[in-house]
């Protein structure tokens, strides 16, 4: 039933096959290749020549299509989506080749940004009008990185001045629902010393997805970004670099309040005493803090309140050695020193780790090119992680080049998994407990009378007693990309296979039984899921001014152990008569909010006659499922939670004006696409109450002047 | 010469099938070796061996418990009947030819298992939602197929998603009425109507000091909680089958939690604590099919 995946690379080879008897005839320029990365390797690389499947996003396509945040642009790339979490107006998070938001490792400038929720990186913290780049290594990178980079890597490369007078842009965005976005960037390099500064301030009335229910889903709010940097040479062979940035938003939710902070702080200096020599020295500090403060309209009691104050420092030493033309040497050493303090946590906690890497670029011919490294972290709290990764490219033609890696990713059980001490006063009293704090917490539920006893006295505990504070392992995977990129004439493509085998993922279980009947959870390492797909890339420049592309992610995402126990016999119920049913394999459809099929396609028109450019962005995902409904478990064809596949279209043009002054407009969600949202139920008083999947339109213009 | 051995031939198959004929003329005595089955609910087909039957079904009268029953079919050895409506537990006549014979054994006539559905069963409480969960549990009794206020009368009972049995000890919990029958549980993995016979007496678990037969808590008993949708859903593939407070036996498929069995609960609109499950009850003692 699974497509072969030789029709894909069937598919690639054909059409590059055609552009390079099409290229030999009118003898096309050949597309440029300056595009350099840094995130692949930790050294600067030539996109078209690296051994993995890498997304780069230039500073072009970021202006052209008008967005301003982070979450925006990824989802247009072919592989990347961005999918809300379950909750009505809850969070997004981003999902590279099927993984989630938890498995992603999001950087600026190479360094961490931290601060997530229930595992969830919000990206829309990231505002993209200082960017250069945005690039984007799929596969497991813990090799480089260490933990979190299981899914992938989105590393965002900020802008450095290269102008010697001072130089930059201002702007203001108004967009639908009162979105107001104004920013000031501006920089300069003299002699010896750059600097750069970038200001943002965005805020929205926010929108509400479900208009039959009281109080709106998504909230307004107002937000800042304030980033600086200094570049500093202080010799040929000597260079500072500082930045600092700081980030605050607050929800306005009357009568509750919500507000984040988060702060960063980067200094390095790179020290290259010979030409084949060099050294980072690297020093990172980031804070991110957020108070939520939910209050009864009524009577203005605190009904739920969550400060979470999370901190990082991070020394790093890197060194890079030309062995010879052919190999390159590139190793570093770090610390990490983390602490967390939450509302939900027993006391402040921290937790530090020591690591190393190393990594050999090798390129024995010039067809060929061997990256090998490693990378070894050593924490105080669970086991340490070695993770090796071996990537080869090998030139097959000048227009052809096959790829392939293999690597180990790993991410560390969070600070809720070792340190969370819950009880839902509103779900049912169920208590959750992180590892480190499980035997304490069951304690003191035991001494207060809450936990059953059995027959001799002892506590009733659904895990054996010594299992009860065994440390939790990291959670890994094993990741594998086989790719063919083509390059010939105006045409650019690549097909991707790749497999994600994740196991030990941190999951929760019960370990006690309250008197209550309610349960008491703990974490547990167990559950094994794997990604598996094909990603299809074209580009090609069909006139001098006019540019298309279309991307395709096929996907398999499914819990083996699922997978099992279908096999095993499952059941369902069904949805007419509420009766339970045996179920086959087949009826199993795999991990929730994923979409088999994710399509994007592009058109950039530029017309410089006029100054002028436009372009439209399509998206689509296939249908996907939100949660099991049938409680059986897993999602299987009978549950009712199934989205509908969906396009969106995304619109936006843009004119220069007077030399120094552009206008853009646009529309994101051009169609108005609404959805309905699978869960959206008929109200006790008959009316339906649809809730959406998205707010519907968005027309925005935008004013840049140039100085 | 063919023709008159085909005449012959014809002749003498015509004088054995008066022989035949003639031996059951006389009223001959028949008699019963056996019965089965030996119980059954009415319309169950029992077949009746023996020898020297009536070959007419029209001279044959059997009763089960001096109810007169129809024959469907009959042979010298054999007469397939069934339990006439009306029939009480007793013996089983056969008249014919002027004799009267009982079977060797006594028939019992079971009664008829109960097949029915319960709607919105309302197990509230006064706590829960975190609080401990308080207030009376609603009893149900499978013999009347109601839920009941009796003290003793009952065979199990619901609070919100607890469901105990009256048969063991209690387990403490606030306004748990007492146990004074014998009623057991256990959950089987399967479709209700895969269940054809409640399982050994050994399988069956009580309410103890140290749990309930069925564990109130998701995934290990009879539901399951999503805290995204707030939806009580009962696990699909078990069944529920009891012994109830007097030894008969009965098997459940909790089919809502949800006033009005809606196929798509809303956890934050639907009422919750409206059990709708279906039900088969074998009324007799100790009879342990559930098909």
């Amino acid at each position: 039933m699974r497509p072969p995946l030789f029709i894909f690379f069937s598919l690639l080879w054909f059409v590059c096959h055609s552009q390079i008897v099409e290229a030999q005839k009118d003898s096309a320029k050949v597309e440029d290749l300056d595009e350099v990365i840094v995130t692949a390797t930790r050294t600067e690389r030539q996109l078209s020549s690296l051994p993995l499947p890498v997304t780069l996003v230039g500073k072009e396509q970021l202006q052209q299509t008008g967005v301003i945040r982070l979450n925006e642009i990824l989802s247009e790339q072919t592989g990347i989506i961005m999918v809300p979490d379950f909750t009505v107006g809850g969070q997004e998070g981003v999902q590279i080749q099927g993984i989630s938001s938890d498995y992603v490792l999001v950087l600026i400038d190479g360094v961490p940004v931290v601060g997530r929720s229930s595992g969830n990186l919000d990206l829309s913290r990231l505002a993209v009008g200082n960017i250069k780049q945005i690039e984007v290594v799929k596969g497991p990178s813990s090799s480089l990185f260490g933990s979190e980079a299981l899914g992938g890597v989105i590393n965002i490369i900020t802008e450095k001045p290269s102008s010697d007078s001072i130089s930059g842009n201002a702007s203001h965005r108004a967009e639908s629902f009162n979105g107001q976005n104004t920013t000031v960037s501006l920089g300069q390099q003299l002699n010896r010393v750059g600097y750069s500064f970038f200001a943002d301030r965005l805020s929205t009335d926010g929108f509400d997805l479900s208009p039959v229910l009281e109080g709106q889903t998504n909230a307004p709010f107002s937000s800042y970004t304030l980033h600086g940097r200094v570049f500093f040479d202080a010799s040929e062979k000597l260079s500072f670099f500082g930045s600092a940035r700081y980030f605050q938003r607050d929800f306005d939710v009357d009568p509750n309040t919500s507000a984040e902070e988060e702060g960063n702080l980067h200094i390095r200096a790179d020290h290259d005493p010979s030409d084949k020599v060099t050294f980072q020295y690297e020093l990172y500090y980031t804070n991110y803090v957020t108070d939520e403060l939910s209050v009864d309209p009524i009577d203005d009691t605190v009904l739920f309140q969550n400060d979470f104050d999370q901190r990082l420092l991070r020394p790093e030493v890197r060194f890079s050695y030309q062995l010879s033309r052919k190999g390159t040497l590139t190793s570093g050493v770090g610390v990490n020193f983390e602490k967390l303090s939450r509302t939900l946590f027993a006391d402040d906690v921290s937790f530090d780790s020591q690591y190393a890497f190393t990594q050999y670029d090798y390129q024995p011919t010039k067809k060929l090119n061997v990256i090998v490294g490693a990378r070894f972290d050593n924490h105080s709290e669970y086991n340490s992680q070695f993770s090796p990764k071996l990537s080869v490219r090998y030139q097959v033609t000048d227009e052809l080049a096959l790829k392939g890696s293999v690597g180990s990713g790993f991410k560390a059980p969070d600070f809720r998994q070792l340190y969370l001490d819950f009880t839902n006063a509103l779900g049912g009293g169920y208590s959750v407990f992180g590892k480190e704090v499980e035997v304490v917490g069951i304690q003191r539920l035991a001494d207060a009378g809450n936990i059953l006893t059995d027959s001799n006295g002892d506590l009733a505990l659904q895990v054996p007693p010594e299992d009860l504070g065994e440390p939790l392992s990291a959670e890994s995977s094993v990741g594998y990309n086989l790719g063919l990129s083509c390059t010939a004439g105006g045409f650019k493509g690549s097909v991707n296979a790749f497999r994600n085998d994740f196991k030990d993922l941190i999951d929760t279980q019960v370990i006690a039984t309250k008197s209550n009947g309610a349960n008491v959870f703990g974490y547990i390492n167990r559950a094994r899921v794997y990604f598996q797909g094909v990603e299809l890339d074209m580009s090609y420049r069909l006139l001098e001014n006019l540019r298309v592309s279309a991307g395709y992610q096929l996907l398999y995402a499914y819990d083996k152990d699922i997978e099992d126990q279908v096999e095993a016999g499952a059941f369902a119920r069904d949805p007419v008569t509420n009766e339970s049913i045996r179920i086959s394999s087949s009826e199993y459809f795999g991990l929730e909010n994923r979409s088999r099929h994710t399509i994007n396609g592009k058109l950039f028109l530029e017309a410089p006659k006029w100054q002028a450019n436009a372009n439209l962005r399509v998206i689509y995902r296939s249908k996907y499922g939100l949660t099991d409904t049938n409680g059986n478990g897993f999602l299987d064809d009978y549950d009712t939670s199934f989205a509908d596949g969906f396009a969106i279209a995304n619109f936006s043009a843009a004119k220069t004006l007077f030399k120094n002054y552009q206008l853009q407009i646009g529309a994101n969600n051009l169609f108005n696409f609404k959805g309905t949202n699978p869960i959206s139920s008929t109200l006790n008083d008959g009316t339906f109450n649809r809730t959406l999947l998205d707010p519907g339109r968005r027309l925005f213009t935008r004013l840049t002047i140039q100085f | 010469m063919m023709k008159t051995i085909k005449l012959l031939a014809l002749f003498g198959f015509a004088l054995f099938l008066a022989s035949c004929n003639n031996d059951d003329d006389g009223l001959a005595e028949f008699t019963i070796t056996s019965i089965n089955p030996t119980s059954g609910t009415v319309g169950t087909e029992v077949i009746i061996t023996g020898a020297d039957f009536p070959m007419d079904a029209s001279a044959i009268d059997i009763s089960f418990g001096g109810v007169s029953a129809t024959i469907t079919s009959t042979s010298a050895t054999q007469i397939v009947t069934s339990v006439p409506s009306g029939a009480t537990s007793g013996e089983v006549e056969i008249v014919a030819n002027g004799f009267t014979r009982s079977a060797t054994n006594d028939f019992t006539v079971l009664s008829e298992r109960v097949s029915a559905t319960v709607s919105n069963l309302h197990a509230p409480a006064t706590g829960g939602f975190g609080a401990d969960t308080t207030g009376p549990f609603t009893k149900f009794d499978f013999e009347t197929g109601m839920k009941t206020d009796s003290d003793t009368e009952w065979d199990i009972a619901f609070r919100t998603t607890q469901i105990i049995v009256n048969g063991g000890t209690s387990l403490g919990t606030d306004s748990e009425p007492e146990r004074n029958g014998n009623a057991a549980a256990v959950i089987i993995d399967g479709l209700f109507d895969e269940v054809a016979v409640a399982p050994a007496v050994s399988e069956f678990a009580q309410d103890s000091a140290e749990g309930w037969a069925i564990t109130a808590s998701s995934d290990q008993g009879w539901y399951n909680y999503n805290f995204m949708t707030n939806v009580v859903s009962p696990l699909p593939g078990k069944v529920l089958v009891f012994r109830t407070r007097d030894g008969k036996y009965a098997k459940v498929e909790i089919l809502s939690y949800y006033k009005d069995a809606p196929v798509q609960p809303d956890g934050f609109v639907d009422e919750a604590r409206y059990y709708t499950f279906k039900y088969v009850y074998n009324p007799n003692d100790g009879e342990t099919s559930l098909q």
